[in-house]
């Protein structure tokens, strides 16, 4: 079995029996058919109804649900490559969620205070939730690398802070829309529509320049990570902080980087929403975004392209998953198969030692190297 | 301001017993040497499933089924970090995506979105000789779940450091290796941890759902099993420091709630924001000022491979 093949068939065997397990969920609580069309009208939600349009349907019936699909799934990759890189370096960020948070905030500041031609507004905008997301996302590497306080602790920590800080003070108080009247709003101003991400397909879908952003972004960390020195050393630093210290790496400031990064990343991912689809803070993300991007990134293999497939996979799925409430089958679906589909990926060694015994199944094997039971290397 | 004391204290008490026994599940797992950052899906199931069991069965054998959920979702914890080495972070981090995911899903099925339905909720011991007394007063009133959360951490510290089985449970945290020298099994002891972690997890959530409010709902536990988690560290990993730490949290808790709700005027001087943010600001600032003398178990993390080494 090749390396790359057991790199991602763990994944992709763990996306498949998600799927099936919840679809026997489904048929056991209601029954098989309306499990069965459950999944057909989740794929239609996210991919287009193609019957439908073949039957001389508008093209609406194709664009709107794959623009859908491409929206979330920008989201989803923002989140899970900042969750990737974090990896690379050792760390396990389970703050994307409020990195992505005080990034989305920048971005409706910028997006709606200040006055600037397109062409540097949107820029602005999202260098300044990338910035607030790095920020935030510092604070724990430094506290990590200075006090040796635990990343997984202080992420948590740090989401509640944002979320409290955010949501219950600056959204509701000095930065609502309309603040100091007797506006009963909640969010901030609306933006400028010179800081809104342009539509891509005018009035067919909703889709928005913030997806080819993801995957461009996406492709940059691919290249980051496999061919640029940096993203070696610190991918170094991930396998190992003494052995990479002892080949001169300087551990400090590469984690720093790929957390700084990180936080980035998340902030985009703040960014987009805000700029994209919201057009201002909304008092709230809505959904549990970061905490989507761990799973993302850990079903695609912590690898830039692994997480990109893994992202648009779950954005189709997520944006079928309110088609199939025309059946009665709850919205929440699709982030059950996520969550089975992470937790099978959990057991990947297991996959691994199934594939084996089928592969090398006359000579009994005796002990083989086994692969390290970290994530997948990239 | 004595009535203000006391009414923290009771609103402290209310929310101790699930930060405790969140926690000292915790530390009952990671001292064994395997990371739980799954407490928070272990609560939620066991809020659930004690909440649901208790519409038919009495409310007690409702929390006994609470416990056995948190259990079960340890002991996939269990197969797949100690049986098949998974990375223990990404496991747990999974078992909260299915515990949040299944949980909604399955309320809304049973029960819609407004939470399950109403259950009697675990009695209430008042008791006559403490209500008569100022201050003490605070602590009549609660169920029989508080009192075990103010003796359990004891009972614990006596088990974990007065006992051969204590002894063999620190120290296949520390050096599993030397405990398989000593002819006992690792994972075995490893298992009984995770597992009964698990049901500590479980008792948690199901005090939620049954001592504090009388329903599961959507969003119970909130957060709170992350909290356990902060105040196992906060503790470093023994039992008296996770009562102290959770203590100290549910006090944090109890004084935003209060703090939002009895001095409204307050609000108007500190954001209300910053006071919700607190308690997560100063666990932060704790944790820094503890500083880099780790107190973690050795092999906290560490997957045990018999042959390695």
């Amino acid at each position: 079995m090749g390396d790359r093949l057991r790199a991602v068939l763990p994944s992709v065997l763990s996306v498949l029996l998600a799927l099936a397990v919840c679809w026997v969920f489904i048929a056991l609580t209601r029954d098989a058919e309306t499990a069965t069309g459950a999944y057909l009208h989740m794929l239609r939600g996210g991919l287009g109804d193609w019957s439908a349009y073949l039957d001389g349907g508008r093209v609406t019936l194709l664009t709107r649900p794959l623009g859908e699909a491409a929206i979330k799934a920008a989201l989803l990759l923002f989140t899970g490559l900042s969750v990737a890189v974090a990896f690379k370096v050792g760390l396990f960020n389970i703050g994307a969620q409020g990195q992505m948070l005080v990034g989305a905030l920048a971005a409706a500041v910028v997006g709606a205070q200040l006055t600037l031609p397109s062409a540097l507004h949107i820029p602005a905008a999202l260098l300044a939730a990338g910035l607030a997301g790095g920020l935030w996302a510092l604070i724990a590497a430094v506290l990590k690398l200075t006090r040796g306080v635990h990343e997984v602790i202080s992420t948590i920590m740090l989401n509640w802070v944002a979320v409290s800080l955010v949501d219950n003070w600056l959204a509701v108080g000095p930065l609502r829309a309309g603040a100091g009247t007797n506006l009963s709003t909640t969010g901030t101003e609306q933006i400028a529509p010179t800081a809104q991400l342009p539509r891509l397909m005018e009035d067919l879908s909703r889709l928005h320049l913030g997806f080819p952003l993801a995957l461009a972004v996406a492709l940059a960390v691919w290249v980051w990570l496999a061919r640029l020195r940096q993203g070696f050393e610190t991918r170094a630093v991930g396998l190992g902080a003494e052995a990479a210290r002892a080949a001169g790496i300087p551990v400090g400031r590469r984690t720093l980087e790929a957390m700084g990064l990180a936080g980035a990343l998340a902030g985009l991912a703040g960014a987009v929403l805000v700029l994209g689809t919201e057009f201002r803070y909304p008092g709230s993300l809505g959904a549990p975004y970061g905490f989507d991007g761990i799973a993302i990134s850990l079903i695609g293999g912590n690898h830039p392209l692994g997480v990109a497939l893994s992202a648009l996979f779950f954005g189709v799925l997520r944006a079928g998953g309110t088609r199939m409430q025309l059946l009665g089958v709850h919205k929440s679906y699709p982030e059950l198969i996520q969550g089975l589909a992470l937790l099978f990926v959990a057991g990947r060694l297991i996959w691994l030692a199934l594939l084996r015994r089928r592969r090398l199944a006359p000579p009994a094997p005796h002990k083989q190297p086994e692969p390290s039971p970290e994530v997948p290397r990239a | 301001m004595l009535e203000i004391i006391e009414a923290l204290l009771a609103s402290t008490l209310e929310y101790f017993p699930a930060l405790l026994f969140g926690a000292l599940g915790a530390t009952l797992s990671e001292r064994s040497g395997v990371v739980n950052v799954g407490v928070e899906g272990m609560m939620r199931a066991g809020a659930f499933c004690a909440a649901v069991a208790a519409i038919t069965v009495p409310t007690p054998v409702g929390v006994l089924a609470g416990m056995a959920a948190g259990g079960a979702l340890a002991a996939v914890h269990g197969y797949l970090s100690i049986r098949w080495r998974s990375d223990q972070v990404v496991s747990g981090m999974a078992l909260n995506l299915v515990a949040l995911a299944g949980g909604t899903y399955l309320l809304e099925a049973l029960f819609g979105p407004n939470g399950t339905t109403p259950i009697q909720q675990l009695t209430r011991w008042h008791l006559p000789f403490l209500s008569q007394v100022p201050l003490l007063r605070a602590f009549s009133g609660h169920s029989a779940l508080t009192w075990l959360a103010l003796t359990l951490p004891f009972a614990f510290h006596l088990m974990l450091y007065h006992t051969p089985l204590g002894l063999r449970l620190r120290a296949v945290g520390d050096k599993p290796h030397a405990v398989a020298t000593l002819g006992l099994s690792v994972p075995g002891l490893r298992w009984l941890a995770v597992v009964g972690g698990g049901m500590f997890a479980g008792l948690g959530g199901a005090a939620l759902s049954t001592a504090v409010l009388d329903r599961f709902e959507q969003h119970t536990p909130a957060g709170l099993g992350f909290m356990a988690l902060a105040a196992t560290v906060f503790g470093r990993w023994t039992p008296l420091g996770a009562f102290f730490a959770s203590l100290f949290f549910a006090a944090g808790n109890a004084l935003r709630i209060g703090l939002a709700s009895s001095a409204p005027g307050l609000a108007e001087v500190v954001p209300q924001g910053f006071l919700l943010a607190l308690p997560y600001l100063l666990t932060l600032v704790l944790l820094a000022f503890q500083g880099k003398r780790t107190h973690s178990p050795a092999a906290l993390g560490t997957p045990y491979e018999q042959e390695s080494r």
